[in-house]
């Protein structure tokens, strides 16, 4: 708590005189001169709640005092008052430049001198408070700012979580697709970033990408409710067995819907998308809705093609897997699923990395099946 | 004699100083403290070495304290040399310093009267 009273003045008997006036209310401390006014301030600079300044002083005079307490930044803290015997027309506004809070001119009044130190001492332990229960504040928000941020990470981590364990339940019960998955993931990522960098109406962000990248693990989590007999046939499917495949995106979209409010509301929303909306064809001849063009999410539109292609490259138990040159053809011509132009035009600019993740891929495969 | 005799022997505001400081007990305890600054000696000494701003300095503080003081007779002359010694320069007028010491001289005696009773 700032209480001392510092009085700065060559003179004794004058120093004297403002201890007598102040003594009774504040503790006084004394500096005859600025140079220890100066180092006064600096060891009690917590202490001190005013000054009071003579400005005609041998070597370091007041006006050099206030310099360096500007320079310093004490003023902000320390409130000065100026008194002196001064007459010289322009000293008043140069001190209250110079930021001192009041001047006070000889002779003066005891009264007035009392009154006036009370009043600038009392504003300034006002302010100063104020100041540090701000600053205090500031540093709770801070703190709370940081705490909010940490959990935001968390709850990112677990959507990550959520979807992984799925994806993973999928991938055991899919026989035939171990890396499936991955490899989709991988393809939904660099066709998202081409859709970012080519078609920003889309509105793409990198964080909506890391959101569609892994949503796009559980885009067949449906297959889970498929039966076996079905799922894993080892030849072509009959009329009603197919469309009971068809229904992995609507059933998928129930698992799904009973896990909503786990996890959060732009992970659900993609993952439902995706899951739903991932054979819809641009033409409208998809399902399990039947949307066309635009009308069907991004998310989808781009998790549709990764997944086709990926069947395409890929051993399935009902099909050989086809070259990544007739992949690319297949779906550039409308072949295997209807795409949208722009995202076609996506595909075909990412070719090369398709062609990359693909190989690298298989050798990964290759490698930990020989070890 | 008393402090209120003593002022007006200096042609001093004795009513005006009282106000403003409140009690006769302090104006009588400062104004005996005056017999111990030796302001006038620094003004002196440092007219004598030609040292005007050193002067300058001495004579602003021998204004102030008998401005404060209500020494009115001594406040006016020091004020006088205190501009003529403003900037440091040496003052046009010689008889300054002189004037300053005969009313210093005048202001201690009659003082040093008062604390002797």
């Amino acid at each position: 708590m700032r209480s001392k009273v510092l009085i700065v003045d060559d003179l004794e008997l004058n120093r004297d005189m403002l201890t007598a006036i102040l003594e009774k209310d504040y503790p006084i401390l004394q500096a005859d001169g600025g140079r220890k006014a100066i180092s006064m301030i600096q060891k009690h600079q917590d202490e001190i709640a005013v000054v009071l300044l003579d400005l005609i002083m041998p070597e370091v005079d007041g006006f050099a005092v206030l310099e360096v307490m500007r320079n310093q930044s004490w003023l902000k803290a320390i409130p000065v008052l100026v008194i002196t015997a001064e007459s010289k027309p322009g000293v008043e506004s140069k001190c209250f430049e110079m930021g001192v809070s009041d001047f006070i001119k000889k002779p003066f009044d005891n009264a007035i001198v009392r009154n006036r130190v009370k009043n600038i001492v009392d504003l300034f332990s006002y302010k100063n408070q104020l100041e540090e229960k701000v600053e205090k504040q500031t540093e709770t928000l801070k703190k709370q700012y940081k705490l909010l941020v940490m959990q935001a990470e968390k709850l990112k981590e677990s959507n990550t979580k959520i979807i992984d364990i799925l994806g993973t339940v999928v991938e055991c019960r899919n026989l035939e697709s171990g890396e499936h998955i991955k490899r989709v993931k991988g393809f939904t990522r660099i066709l998202a970033e081409q859709m970012m960098a080519d078609y920003p109406e889309y509105g793409l962000t990198k964080e909506k990408i890391d959101v569609i990248v892994s949503a796009s693990a559980l885009h067949d989590v449906g297959k889970i409710a498929i039966p076996d007999s079905i799922l894993l046939k080892p030849a072509r499917l009959t009329k009603d067995e197919y469309e009971y495949m068809k229904s992995h995106t609507t059933r998928g979209c129930e698992v799904l819907n009973n896990i909503q409010d786990v996890w959060d509301e732009a992970y659900g929303k993609v993952s439902y998308e995706i899951c739903r909306h991932h054979h819809e064809r641009y033409d409208g001849k998809g399902y399990p809705d039947g949307l066309a063009g635009e009308n069907i999410p991004v998310s989808a539109q781009i998790v549709g093609l990764a997944d086709a292609y990926d069947a395409l490259v890929s051993e399935r138990v009902y099909k050989g897997a086809y070259s990544a040159d007739e992949a690319f053809h297949m779906i550039v011509s409308g072949e295997c699923g209807v795409f949208s132009p722009k995202i076609l035009e996506c595909f075909r600019k990412a070719k090369r990395k398709f062609e990359e993740l693909a190989r690298a891929q298989k050798q990964q495969q290759q490698k930990e099946g020989m070890a | 004699m008393t402090l209120r005799e003593c002022y007006e022997q200096l042609q001093g505001d004795y009513d005006g100083t009282l106000g403003r400081l409140c009690s006769e007990k302090l104006v009588e305890r400062f104004a005996l403290k005056f017999l111990t600054d030796d302001s006038f000696a620094l003004l002196e000494e440092s007219m004598n070495i030609g040292n005007y701003s050193e002067a300058f300095r001495a004579a602003h503080t021998l204004k102030g304290v008998s401005l404060n003081l209500g020494f009115t007779k001594l406040y006016e002359v020091s004020s006088e040399i205190t501009e003529a010694l403003r900037g440091g320069e040496q003052p046009q007028n010689e008889a300054l310093l002189g004037k300053v010491r005969d009313e210093y001289q005048r202001t201690v005696n009659l003082l040093q009267e008062l604390q002797n009773g």
